[in-house]
Parts: structure tokens; sequence; C-alpha cells
């Protein structure tokens, strides 16, 4: 005490010391646990493809899954950004997710938004989807007997073994792709091997996608897009947290709280109405997209159907037509139009009415307006 | 108010560790009347909330809050619509009023030179400022709670509480989640009250310790809405206080409840400590 009545300047060290253990606190601890588990076996791309294959929860799942995205679309109107409960804010911002699976027939996901939630609940036939912004619930039923098409299905797939499947899949991209592994990756708290597949071509904006497998139940539980040249991934969803085991089965039961707008059938809220516009949609858009180039560098070229360029906000098209409206304008040879310069992948939408997107640089995509 | 403080100050007994420092600490904070004044404002927010909501036809509309919409189908929502109201700025605001005026309105009336003539170490006096701000946090966000529930139950009434996952839990359950969330609010808002002892040993005048606790935390509020700063955010103190509402899932979420507890527990101890950085070593001349 007599040093710090001299110096009294010297108290000072004892908050700053505070501030570095607090905030290295959770690094340490990770760097510890990390260098207690056990590192795994080295394994290739294909053997890494045919464990994801067999990977089968017989345990089932529970987990919180964080997603995020910088993709450099323009933010949405309305209360759809961060921290929105709705499902259709996933495009952007951070998001967290929690799940539970026990089995095919017994699935929850919930989407945390902030004082508030969504659910997708399936237990058994019935599938129950809960917006606590609406406070609405939405009631499906699936029919008896549709999960029997699965094993079938599956002994379709299982045809080809999930080796050769592996190898099969493995041809297909290498061409275009450099695929290599890496038995060090870390997710969620657990060991993981992570896949990274890596575009030969430079000409896409994408720099590399790597996937990670859970070392011990080989399920996929992170994935990441990394843009050219950037450390940060543009894209990334993946677990936090990962538990391995039966989730209790109260966590799947759901009866709509009193109170709530119940809606029935596949129809319900908007539901018949949509598939009326969608289906004029489907049969508006004018001839299928051309595909242009092929692996990483493959552009889709389209024609837009003919109500959205005439500034009609009221189809689904509507809120595009002003987004798109919104964006930078650009001509050149080919014309005038607006283009989304996204992180990951470029968007022209023309005065015209065609859109090409591809993920590559807008540059490319002139270049494929200006050929025949 | 300066004789009622000089005797309660009087009162402090010699050398003896004993509670009857603190809670003669305590008498000082909740019996001033301006800080009663502040909680019968606290009080006032959710009595507001569910009149207006009883006597309005419509219901609360689709950009309410979700706390807001639950309000006619179950009285405990008023409290959890009145927290969440007043974390924004009532809440915050009561804190920083009562830690900015812990040491520096002591200096201002001239007694915190008396304070120092009676024998305990300023870490000890620091220690008992610390903890009567803490149990005013407490007894703040109770308040709320507690004054909402009241009010909620007797307008609107009880039963199974809606969670925010559509499930329904038993009142009992109910009242046990609003009292974690509350909980929760008090150690957040005791977080906020360390920042507010610190600044308040920088200086002698209370109200400019105040302001300064209001927009430290006001700050935190604004740089936690800014989506280019993100990177920042989990370090932010507020950050984590609408976690709370994590509280009212089913199952519980714990996750950004636990990273909450760890920053308010982090902020609180590195403040502290460097209130007493500030304070063991500053000269006191009135």
């Amino acid at each position: 005490m007599s040093l710090l009545n001299r110096r009294p300047g010297l108290r000072w060290l004892v908050p700053l010391l505070a501030v570095i253990v607090v905030t290295t606190a959770g690094s340490v601890i990770a760097a510890v646990t990390a260098s207690a588990r056990d590192s795994l076996p080295p394994r290739s791309a294909a053997q890494l493809l045919v464990d994801v294959q067999k990977a089968r929860l017989d345990d089932g799942l529970s987990g919180t899954i964080v997603q995020s995205a910088s993709l450099g679309l323009p933010s949405l109107p309305g209360p759809e950004g961060d921290q929105s409960s709705s499902f259709s804010s996933l495009v952007s911002g951070s998001h967290t997710l929690r799940v539970w699976y026990a089995g095919p027939s017994r699935v929850r996901v919930a989407l945390l938004g902030q004082l508030g939630e969504s659910d997708l609940v399936r237990n058994g036939s019935d599938v129950w989807i809960w917006s606590s912004h609406n406070n609405t619930a939405h009631h499906l039923t699936i029919p008896a007997g549709s999960d029997r098409a699965d094993p079938s299905g599956m002994s379709a797939e299982q045809a080809m073994t999930p080796q050769q499947a592996a190898d099969a899949a493995l041809k297909a991209i290498t061409p275009t792709t450099r695929v290599t592994t890496d038995p060090t990756a870390e997710v969620a708290g657990r060991s993981a091997y992570q896949l990274v597949l890596e575009p030969q071509d430079p000409g896409t904006l994408i720099g590399h996608v790597t996937i990670a497998i859970d070392g011990e139940t080989h399920i996929p539980t992170r994935v990441q897009v990394f843009g050219r040249g950037t450390t940060a991934p543009a894209f990334e969803t993946g677990f936090t947290s990962f538990n391995a085991s039966t989730p209790p089965s109260s966590v799947f039961d759901f009866n709509p709280p009193p109170g709530a707008t119940v809606t029935e059938g596949l129809g319900g809220t908007g539901g018949p109405a949509d598939g009326h516009t969608l289906a004029e949609t489907a049969g508006a858009t004018g001839g299928t997209p051309q595909v242009i180039g092929k692996g990483w560098t493959t552009i889709v070229k389209a024609d837009l159907p003919a109500n959205t360029s005439n500034g009609d906000n009221s189809g689904p098209f509507g809120n595009l037509t002003t987004i798109t409206k919104s964006l930078p304008t650009v001509s050149g040879s080919w014309g005038s139009g607006h283009l989304l310069r996204g992180t990951l992948f470029s968007v022209l939408v023309t005065d015209r009415g065609q859109v090409v997107a591809g993920a590559v640089a807008p540059e490319q995509l002139y270049s494929a307006l200006e050929a025949p | 108010m300066s004789a009622a403080e000089l005797s309660a100050t009087a009162a402090v007994p010699a050398r003896r560790p004993s509670p009857r420092f603190l809670a003669s600490e305590l008498r000082l904070v909740l019996r001033r009347r301006r800080n009663l004044a502040g909680l019968a404002v606290l009080a006032a927010v959710p009595i507001f909330i569910a009149i207006a909501v009883k006597s309005s036809a419509s219901q609360p509309g689709a950009d309410a809050p979700d706390f807001f919409r639950s309000i006619t189908e179950n009285g405990l929502f008023v409290s959890l619509a009145a927290l969440t109201v007043e974390l924004g700025i009532f809440l915050p605001l009561a804190v920083a009023a009562i830690a900015g005026d812990a040491v520096a309105g002591e200096a201002n009336l001239g007694t915190l030179r008396y304070l120092l003539v009676v024998p305990v170490s300023r870490l000890r006096l620091l220690a008992v400022k610390y903890t009567a701000i803490v149990l005013f946090a407490f007894v703040a966000t109770f308040l709320v709670a507690v004054v909402g529930m009241v009010i909620g139950l007797a307008l609107f009434g009880g039963g199974n509480l809606t969670t925010l996952s559509g499930t329904q839990i038993s009142f009992t359950e109910g009242l046990g989640r609003v009292a974690l969330a509350s909980a929760y609010l008090g150690c957040a808002l005791a977080s906020l009250g360390a920042v507010g002892l610190f600044i308040s040993t920088l200086t002698e005048q209370p109200i400019a310790a105040t302001i300064a606790t209001v927009i430290f935390s006001a700050a935190s509020l604004i740089l936690d809405s800014i989506p280019q700063v993100d990177w920042l955010h989990p370090y932010l103190l507020t950050h984590h206080w609408t976690a709370f509402g994590d509280l009212l899932r089913t199952p519980i979420a714990w996750s950004g409840v636990v990273q909450g507890l760890y920053v308010a527990a982090a902020y609180a101890l590195v403040f502290f400590l460097a209130a007493w950085a500030r304070f063991a070593g500053k000269d006191v001349t009135n």
C-alpha cells in the first residue's frame, strides 16, 4: 500500500489489468479447450463426402445456428432487417436460429428476433408455422404415408454407393474447382473437417467456399462463402452450439395459444392468392432463361415478365421494381439498366426488361449482353 | 437535507465492520425526496400503459412491440411492456441519477470530507456506495415489474402465459419468468451504476456525472443501432439488454442472457476498479 501511496498513478494498472483479463478470458478458454481437443486424423475429400452421406442422426440434435450475410444487397423496405423475427428477413444481416431435430417427422426451427420469434414445428403429421409478431399460427397436415416415399427414394439413390456418388461429385467439379481438406477446423467448440472448394476460374467473384463437417457425427455444421481476396466471409451459416442428443419431446409440442389467429391448410393467409399470382408470373415469364458460360462464371440471362417493366407495383414483383429503381444506373453499348453489385454476385436489370446475373464482375455481364 | 445527511453520516460507527454503514447509505438513497419522485415516475409508466391499452377500443397496432399486443391476453405482459419501454431512458436515468450523486453529491455538499474522517478505508466507502447503487437498480426494476403486474392482473387478469415461441406456460412459471427478466435487467442496470460511480469520482458536480452516465448509456444504444460497427456490438454495455426477451421463450434461450451477464459483470468490475483507482488517490478539498 505504501508504494501505491507514493505513486498513486500505479493504481490505474488495476482496472487496466481487469480490462485485459475480461476481454481475453473468452479467447484464452477457447485456446485451452482447443489444445485439449483431440486432433482429427486427416481424411481425403472423397472420404469426407462418403462420411457425410453415411451420417445418420440417430439421436437427433439440438443447437443454435447463426447466419450472417453481407452480400451487398440493398436494405429491404419494412421492418425486415437485423433482429427481425420474420423468415423473409434472412437474406441480409445477422440472424440466430434454434433447431431441434428428433427424426424427420419431429423437427422444430425457431428464428429468434429481438423480443419476437417465428417457429416452424413439425410433429408427426402436423406442421405449425407460428409468428409471435403477427400472433398467427398456420397449420398444415402432411398426408399419412408421404414419409414412405423417402425410403424408396433413398433406395434408388443407394443404387449408387456413397463412394461412387462421392467420386462422381468430385469428378464433376474438379475441372473447375480445386478441392482440399483441412482437419483442424472448429465449429461450435467441436473438432471438424473442412472441405475447401476453390474456383480455378479467376473470373468469378467467389474466392472460396468452405464446408465444415463435424468430426464425430459427420454432419455438415458450417458453410462459409468468401469473396475473392477477402478474409471475412460474405455469407456464413453455421452452428454456434451443437448437441448431438435427443431433444426432449416437449419442444415439439405446439398448440396455438388462445387469442392467436389460426389458419388451416395450404391456403390460409394470402396463400391461394400468392399461388395464383405465382402461376400467372410463371406463365408471364417470357421464354426460358438462357445460360451462358459454365462452371463458376455461369451467367443466367432471362426476360422479366412484362408487368414489372411498366411499373406495376401490385404484383409479387412490385417491391422488386421499387428496389431496382433505387439501384445505380449503368449504361454501355448494350443499352442501359440498373446494376446490383453484390459481394458475391452481380445482377443487371436492363431498361428493355432483361435480367442477367452471375457470380462475376459487372463487366462480364455487359459482354454477355453484347453477345447475341 | 444536508442536516439529514450529516446525521446519517455521523451514525457510521467507528472501525467495526457492520452493515450499519450500508444501512445508513440505503436510508439516505431511499429517503431522498427526489429519488422517491423518480421511483414514482418509474412506477407510473406501467399504470399508464395498462390504462391506455384498457381504455382504447383498438388493439395495439402492427408496429407495436410484441409484448404490447399480448397485454390484453395476460396482465403479466404489462410488466414486460413497461420494462421494454423504460429500458431506453427511464431506468438508465434513474440509476445514473443515484450513481452520479454517490461521490460527487457528497463532494458538492461538502459532506465527503466528513465521511472520510470516519476511519473506514476509501475502498470500503466505495464498496458501500456501489452496493447501495446495485440495490437501488434492483428496487427500481422490480418496482416497475411489480406495479405492472398488479395493475395488469387487476385490469386484464392472469392465467397461462403465452411465450414468444407460441407455447403456453403456467401462471406461476410465467411469474417466475417475469421475475427472472427483472433480475436480469437489474444486473444490467447495476453495471451501468458502476460506470456512473466512476464518473462520479471524476467531478464534484453530481448533475454532470448523471448526465455523463446517461450519455454513456445513450451512446451505447446508438452505436448498437449502427450496422456498420457491428464488430463493436458484442462489447457494448446495452447490446445484450434486450436479451431479457430470451427468457420468455420455450425452452429458455440462455446464451444471450449469459453473455449479457458476463458483459455486465466485466463492466462492473472494470469501472469499479477505475473508480477506486481515481478515488483512493484523490485529494478531497471540500
